[in-house]
């Protein structure tokens, strides 16, 4: 088995394997589900059976309105996220060229990466009422922390060479930071926001929990109070397809912005 | 060849212009497919709340008259074996959450750790492990899960809870026992702007939704003629999120929450208390049920906690043991010991007698059926609930029943029912402003004060007069410590042909007529009452006879007694 050690797969191989997966779980769902609600293996209350989540597609897609619903969350995470990569950048670059403005942040990356996010809904609603701001704000204030962090430490990790290099050919200090420290760390501070933009996508559901009149937290949190149960399935399914095109599209993006960064591959 | 075939830029653009065109079309024709608004509330009506009244009944009952049928015949079936989590050490697990009226049951368990010296232990061989779980949603999924067997949440809830579990017959829930009414633990606070409900029209209101907060202010506004959509509801997750997003935002007109919340906002200056639970004491209530298949395998349990129940709340009673209580809810919910006694006030905890009066007495303004109907309908026209079920799916009151005989629970009486004394309109209007004011328009053949006039033919001359009295019924019901005006009004037909003396009288006689038939029909105090004759003062719309022909029901805050 040494030889299957890290090596490459075909890609037939490979996709075989994802469907093989797949289909292993759908089979083993079928499984647990099958017969009528009292015989089953788990009770419908535990999981409901496929069918019984596609029967409720028409639902999810008519009473809870699911297209306004990816809007309005799309549109909150874009805005928090898109807040806190305005703010977060700049002050990320700064930190990363003067250290004493890295010192000064550290604390309060510190503190802002640290703290349980679920715990900044009460603060945010007394801060920001119970309108749209409060829900941006939630998800700025949950991201900020980590894309001043990440920018941080993305300049800093340009290599000292390229900076002396500069140095010696005469450059002023505001050269260094516009010709080299930004252009070389970008690759790595657009690869953290990829990341990042899923993390944000994660807390739409803690940031719908508050008077949000559509939403995929919101339809989730909807769901769970007073059913039907198998919309939370659903919009789990959907949610994960959001976040993969999106992050498929940041990635294609990518390998344009920085073609070579991917040369090798 | 075809490469000589070259379209102009020109064209091109005209292309591109036709196809975006068509597709916007597209779009445009399709949006209601393509991007649905989703589940609107619709219009709760007057007559969905005037009960499934068959056919009008123009007798009146004079008796407490009880259901007939049994439990078990009508209860949907439960199918299968049990699903629930096996009884370790004989330890029935009960969802609780944070509440003053769970009092008696940790009082009878001794806390919330299972304990062979609980009155449930010693008296009816069985342990109790209460979990507190302050969420809903997370209750209803332990017991759907059959990790928690027993759980109480406010009757108007169960409907909700009933749509999610109704996909499995065991989960399905069996109500047995009513445990309180909030008795001034919910409540509305509003900035001072607002006089009574009907001022609310346009303005905001942060609540928890689907929660009794939601079913408070749904019927606030429906007797008061508003629409929930004529209210912008701002939804919190739970009621201590509304009263602090309330004391934040000050474009919030009105909260609606819990005590202690209540009461600390209301003395804030600016803010209020419109209407709690102290006044509209018999609108929310607490009801303790059981999963379908526990019930049905474990029915010795169920009475011993039913009887536990009766129990302990007679030895609460007694100061030093209500301490006890309290300092055993203390402990539980982390709070201190003085503040869990003064929360203990928030509910009323109910006997024997106000149970049987619950479940079983049909003509109990406030009895289960009623509460339940109320509710359901209005989620469902709200879009919350696809279906709603009769009563009897859920109501299980064999085990009240079966105690009817049984001293010392047969003897007991109702102990919620204050004594009014008699007051006139004037000096109950010079004392407080109404909490809101309920019209209805009731047809009265003219010149006659008969409710139930009949036609040449034999029928009704208003033949909603009963789906009326039903409405006006409950809603006193639900107002229990409140004082209802009923003020009639006649339409200005005669006016210039009759003196106002006459129709004064006239309106005043029908305005009796109204609360004479309430009183007997639902057994209310007449003292409750406060009549009076408004002839064609007023008028709704000059001219509109039809719509100022009426009787007008306002609820006034009790005095301090």
């Amino acid at each position: 088995m040494k030889t299957a050690l890290r090596k490459g797969l075909s890609r037939p191989v490979a996709i075989g394997l994802q469907v093989g997966s797949v289909a292993a779980i759908l089979l083993l769902w079928f499984a647990v589900t099958a017969g009528s609600p009292e015989e089953r293996f788990l009770s419908p209350l535990t999981l409901p059976s496929p069918g019984e989540v596609l029967a409720q597609i028409k639902s999810l897609w008519f009473d809870a309105a699911l297209t306004r619903s990816i809007g309005w969350s799309m549109t909150r995470i874009l805005l928090g996220f898109g807040l806190a990569a305005v703010v977060g950048i700049p002050l990320g670059i700064l930190a990363g060229c003067l250290r004493s403005v890295e010192a000064w942040l550290r604390p309060i990356t510190i503190f802002l990466r640290n703290i349980p996010i679920a715990a900044l809904i009460p603060l945010t609603l007394v801060w920001f009422g119970l309108g749209e701001s409060q829900k941006v704000f939630f998800i700025f204030i949950a991201c900020v922390g980590f894309v001043v962090f990440d920018t941080t430490a993305a300049v800093l990790e340009v290599d000292e060479r390229y900076v002396q290099t500069a140095w010696t050919l005469g450059a002023k200090p505001q050269h260094v930071v516009w010709k080299v420290l930004i252009p070389l760390a970008l690759p790595a501070i657009f690869n953290s926001l990829r990341l990042l933009f899923g993390l944000a996508f994660g807390y739409i559901v803690l940031a719908e929990l508050i008077d949000a009149k559509f939403g995929l937290g919101y339809i989730i949190q909807i769901a769970q109070r007073r059913g039907p149960r198998e919309h939370i399935y659903l919009v789990l399914f959907v949610i994960t397809i959001i976040a993969f095109a999106i992050d498929r599209f940041l990635f294609w993006l990518q390998k344009k912005l920085f073609p070579y960064m991917f040369a090798e591959e | 060849m075809a490469d000589d075939v070259r379209l102009k830029p020109m064209a091109w653009v005209l292309i591109i212009i036709v196809v975006l065109g068509l597709v916007a079309l597209g779009l445009y024709q399709g949006r209601d497919y393509i991007f649905p608004t989703g589940q609107k509330g619709g219009e709760v009506s007057k007559e969905d709340l005037g009960g499934k009244v068959e056919a009008p009944d123009t007798t009146g009952v004079t008796t407490v008259k009880e259901y007939k049928f049994v439990p078990k015949e009508v209860l949907p079936p439960v199918k299968g074996a049990a699903n629930y989590r096996a009884l370790r050490d004989n330890t029935v697990v009960m969802g609780l959450n944070v509440w003053a009226g769970w009092a008696p049951i940790f009082y009878a368990n001794g806390g919330t750790d299972p304990n062979p010296n609980s009155l449930f232990a010693k008296k009816y061989g069985f342990k109790v492990a209460i979990k507190i779980i302050d969420s809903p949603s997370a209750s209803i999924n332990a017991f759907a899960a059959g990790d928690v067997h027993v759980t109480a949440w406010t009757l108007d809830m169960i409907p909700l809870f009933y749509e999610q579990l109704k996909a499995d017959s065991r989960a399905l829930p069996r109500a047995f026992l009513q445990v309180d009414w909030s008795n001034g633990g919910d409540g509305l606070v509003v900035r001072e702007a607002i006089k009574s409900v009907a001022d609310l029209r346009g303005k905001k209101v942060a609540l928890a939704q689907h929660s009794p907060s939601h079913y408070l202010l749904l019927n606030l506004l429906i007797n008061s003629g508003l629409q929930p959509s004529d209210v912008d509801f701002k939804f919190t997750e739970d009621a201590f999120q509304a009263a602090a997003a309330f004391s934040a935002d000050r474009s919030l007109a009105g909260c609606v929450s819990w005590a202690p919340d209540i009461y600390k906002l209301s003395e804030v200056r600016g803010n209020k208390l419109l209407v709690s639970t102290a006044t509209a004491n018999k609108l929310i209530s607490d009801v303790m049920f059981a999963r379908a298949d526990f019930v049905r395998d474990n029915p010795k349990i169920v009475d011993g906690l039913v009887r536990g129940f009766f129990d302990a709340a007679d030895e609460l009673k007694n100061e030093a043991n209500k301490k006890k209580a309290a300092a055993l809810m203390g402990k539980a919910y982390g709070l201190p010991a003085d503040e869990a006694v003064n929360m203990l006030g928030d509910a009323h905890t109910t006997n024997y007698a106000e149970n049987r009066d619950f479940f079983m007495n049909q003509n109990n303004p406030t009895n289960f059926e009623r509460y339940w109907e109320t509710a359901s309908t209005l989620y469902m026209k709200l879009g919350s609930i696809a279906s709603t079920v009769r009563f009897d799916q859920v109501a299980d009151f064999s085990f009240i029943k079966a105690l009817e005989n049984v001293e010392p629970y047969a003897s007991s009486r109702d102990e919620y029912t204050v004594t009014f004394t008699p007051k006139g309109v004037s000096s109950i209007k010079a004392e407080a402003t109404e909490i809101l004011t309920n019209t209805q328009q009731i047809h009265f053949y003219p010149n006659s004060s008969e409710l139930f006039y009949k036609n040449a033919d034999g029928g009704l001359y208003d033949p909603n007069a009963t789906k009326i009295l039903e409405e006006v019924g409950r809603l006193v019901g639900q107002f229990g410590m409140a004082r209802v005006v009923i003020e009639g009004y006649t339409d200005s037909s005669m006016k210039g042909f009759v003196p106002f003396d006459a129709v004064r009288d006239l309106s005043m006689s029908r305005a009796n007529a109204v609360k004479e038939e309430l009183v007997k029909r639902f057994k209310l105090q007449p003292n409750q009452f406060s009549v009076a004759g408004e002839g064609w003062n007023k008028e709704l719309e000059p001219g509109n006879h039809a719509l100022n022909r009426r009787v007008e029901i306002k609820v006034y805050p009790l005095e301090q007694q």
